[in-house]
């Protein structure tokens, strides 16, 4: 199987593509992969010249972190969940998410999300959770990997100056959840910088790998009385 | 007073938010963001003995089931400010927003977890480490807003800044602009996580190396009972890697069966009765290895409703890897190496043999003595970043930096000097190596003429290492990591080698016994390419 690598050696260089042949196993995922051609001895990509090894990253390798979010045959995911068995294309072209810096290869600078939250306060300061706790809402927001995947498929999402995108809303529900004294103030930040422009495409709902239903977060973030 | 944390997983966070409580400025170093850490993969839940546990149980209670699984060696006092803590650190985990599973009465809830007299294992779903590193990561952007906790990220370690047996910072290099950065400090914490890599892929974390515990035990950190490697017995097979099938599996009644003649023998229950399932994971693991039969884990006889609400991640990976449905079918399982008890040695304060260079969290050796129970590694990663905190704090700052720039200046021309060359021996091909003579020689069965064999081995690696300078097809971190690594590994079979006696996770099959004479802790320090291995005796880390 021919794989497709939108490359790049670092982020003042100019992207390029290159090659790899895969003859590994087809129960493999993306990730497996990945590693099945950068752990050879030599890594050599389809016109038999050694190379550098591919710049991916990945930490838990079964869908728990989330580093290895990137683009495959034009679809987001993450590459450890993505079987290769489930693409029907002949070839795997395989590119780093497109909302963020490239670092390199597919590796992406996703600092912006834990700066928004952290320039805006989102955090809990004193607990004190609301009456009525959704454990299972609570229990699956606070399982966000800060992928990004939900960024990458937001058609409001563009540089991330002003509008956050759904780990910023997801974060300030968990914030809201469990500081009844604070809920005015996120509610105005979340009004801010996501409500306002969030076009409720709701594609973040649908591309979540870990099931976060976004829009019951919105909606209780919604019904928050404003000042 | 400035202090450094490196690695921002549980210990790490733990002890950024309490040093910043503190007054404390800190700063986080990290190569990845703490949600990438191996804590989120920790599954099963924390230990503690609350008021409302089941009758019976209390912190004596605790400490015994601990120094019991850790075969005595785990040293009484250290056990005991952890299990005292244990109420303390739930307490604390809920106020910062753990998002706990709870019970009929709305109070946290808990599971029997393996080895222990009482059912004392708090957890949320199958994904309490993730819960908590949710929840330590909003507690540590308060400080970060209000600036007490600076967060660096995309940094790995390169090296301390020692001198005269005191630690003054670290070197750090930018895994981007591949650059080395000085960062000096009054206190330096490791909280870098275990040495998975030497073994290849285990459980845990493709970033969790070893190579910051071999690289200051080569600048003179002493190591402790290396040779203590924990076997998980349940682990999927997949393409991609070994996947734990939480203990909270059996806690919550699931059986392990091999299959003979047709017939189902529950092999654990037949040997050690009812709670069979429930021994330690040591003991487990052995059973399982010297079975020599495919065994698999049964729990598809709880209702289908519990199985969603108490194991939801353990039901979805096992769909998702291996289209195994664990309501329906059983599930394959086989040991695979999941924590080191081992690490760098510390004292109850958690500080290295070195001055000021504190270690907590699975890079420390603390408290797990030969084999650690379930749900304690998350309350000692807790605690430990606590104690570490609390010692930091009443300590007083160094009064002056000693010239650290000639030792930068070599660093950093080694490591030019290093890139300009040209070799053609590749960094993964010796990995590879060091991985595959670990798990032959090291595994869950071990005797002299194995251990042999991989030092050897080692040392061939060893010789390699300083001839192939550099490989061009790896950014430098994995090039400048592999001596160290091999180092550890090289120190890991010594240990293994002094070891002549079975305890916990360490069994020979030459030295089936265990041998009061060796009951104590290994300490390994390190001369110039020679290793020393001596039994603590005099219990010197239990000060």
């Amino acid at each position: 199987m021919k794989v497709n690598v939108l490359r790049r050696e670092a982020r003042d260089k100019h992207p390029y593509w290159e090659s790899f042949i895969y003859d590994g196993p087809d129960d493999n995922t993306v990730a497996g992969l990945l590693d099945y051609i950068n752990y050879n001895d030599d890594i050599i990509n389809d016109k038999g010249e050694k190379t550098a090894r591919i710049g991916w990253e990945c930490s838990c390798m079964q869908g728990m972190c989330g580093s290895c979010a990137m683009i495959v045959n034009d679809r987001p995911v993450l590459a450890c969940e993505a079987f290769l068995r489930d693409f029907k294309e002949p070839e795997i072209t395989l590119k780093p998410l497109s909302k963020f810096p490239v670092i390199r290869d597919l590796m992406v600078d996703r600092s912006s999300i834990h700066e928004s939250l952290i320039d805006n306060n989102v955090y809990i300061g004193k607990y004190s959770p609301q009456e009525d706790k959704d454990f299972e809402q609570d229990y699956t927001a606070a399982k966000c990997l800060k992928c990004g995947l939900c960024i990458e498929v937001c058609p409001q999402y563009t540089d991330g100056r002003t509008f956050y995108g759904a780990p910023f809303a997801n974060d300030c529900y968990l914030v809201a959840s469990r500081n009844r004294g604070k809920t005015g103030e996120i509610a105005e930040i979340y009004d801010e910088h996501f409500k306002k422009e969030c076009a409720y495409d709701l594609a973040c709902d649908r591309i979540c790998p870990v099931g976060i239903k976004f829009t019951a977060s919105m909606k209780k973030l919604n019904s928050i009385k404003r000042g | 007073m400035e202090a450094l944390v490196i690695g921002s997983g549980i210990a790490g966070m733990a002890s950024a938010v309490r040093l910043a409580r503190q007054g404390v400025h800190t700063t986080l170093a990290s190569p990845a963001p703490s949600g990438h850490s191996e804590s989120v993969m920790a599954a099963g839940g924390i230990n503690a003995t609350l008021s409302g546990n089941d009758e019976g149980d209390s912190v004596d209670s605790h400490v015994r089931d601990t120094l019991k699984g850790g075969c005595g060696i785990g040293g009484e006092k250290a056990v005991r400010g952890l299990c005292e803590h244990g109420e303390e650190i739930i307490r604390y985990l809920e106020s910062i927003g753990t998002v706990f599973s709870v019970d009929s009465e709305n109070r946290p809830a808990r599971r029997a977890f393996g080895g222990q007299s009482h059912k004392r294992t708090y957890y949320c779903g199958s994904s309490t480490g993730k819960q908590i590193v949710s929840a330590l990561i909003m507690e540590a952007r308060r400080f970060e807003a209000s600036g007490m906790i600076t967060r660096r990220m995309k940094l790995n370690f390169h090296s301390a800044l020692i001198k005269d047996g005191v630690c003054y910072g670290a070197l750090l290099m930018d895994s981007e602009s591949f650059r080395l950065e000085a960062f000096y400090s009054d206190f330096t914490v490791m909280a870098t996580g275990g040495q998975n890599a030497l073994f290849g892929k285990t459980t845990g974390s493709t970033l969790c190396d070893g190579y910051a515990a071999g690289k200051l035990f080569m600048q003179g950190a002493e190591l402790k009972n290396l040779e203590f490697i924990q076997y998980h017995p349940t682990t999927l097979e997949t393409a991609q890697k070994k996947m734990l099938i939480s203990e909270a599996v059996r806690g919550e009644g699931g059986r392990l069966f091999f299959v003979e003649n047709g017939k189902r023998v529950y092999f654990m229950e037949e040997k050690y009765g009812e709670k069979g399932n429930l021994m330690t994971r040591d003991l487990i693991s052995r059973e399982i290895y010297g079975c020599g039969k495919d065994v698999f884990l049964d729990i598809s006889f709880l209702e289908g409703k519990t199985i969603d609400e108490r194991l939801p991640e353990v039901r979805d990976l096992c769909m998702k890897y291996r289209s195994i449905d664990i309501k329906k079918e059983p599930i394959p399982v086989s040991p695979s190496v999941h924590f080191f008890m081992g690490g760098l040695a510390v004292h109850l304060n958690h500080e290295t043999s070195i001055k000021n260079l504190f270690a907590t969290g699975e890079c420390a050796s603390m408290y797990h003595g030969a084999n650690r129970l379930g749900g304690n590694s998350l309350l000692s990663a807790m605690y430990s970043g606590l104690v570490a905190s609390d010692e930091i704090a009443g300590r007083a700052p160094h009064r002056k930096y000693p010239d650290f720039s000639a030792y930068m200046e070599d660093e950093r021309k080694g490591l030019k000097k290093n890139r300009d060359s040209k070799s053609t021996f590749p960094v993964f091909y010796i990995r590879d190596m060091l991985s595959k003579t670990m798990n032959n020689n090291l595994g869950i069965v071990r005797c002299e003429k194995n251990l042999d064999e991989g030092l050897s081995d080692i040392d061939y690696y060893l010789s390699i290492a300083e001839k192939i300078r550099y490989d061009r097809s790896v950014p430098p971190y994995t090039n400048f990591s592999l001596k160290a690594m091999l180092t550890l590994a090289g120190a890991t079979i010594m240990a293994a080698k002094e070891r002549r006696e079975s305890r916990g996770a360490h069994y020979r099959s030459d030295h089936r016994d265990t041998k009061d004479e060796y009951a104590f802790s290994t300490i390994v320090s390190y001369d110039d390419g020679g290793y020393s291995v001596r039994f603590d005796k005099e219990h010197s880390y239990e000060s």
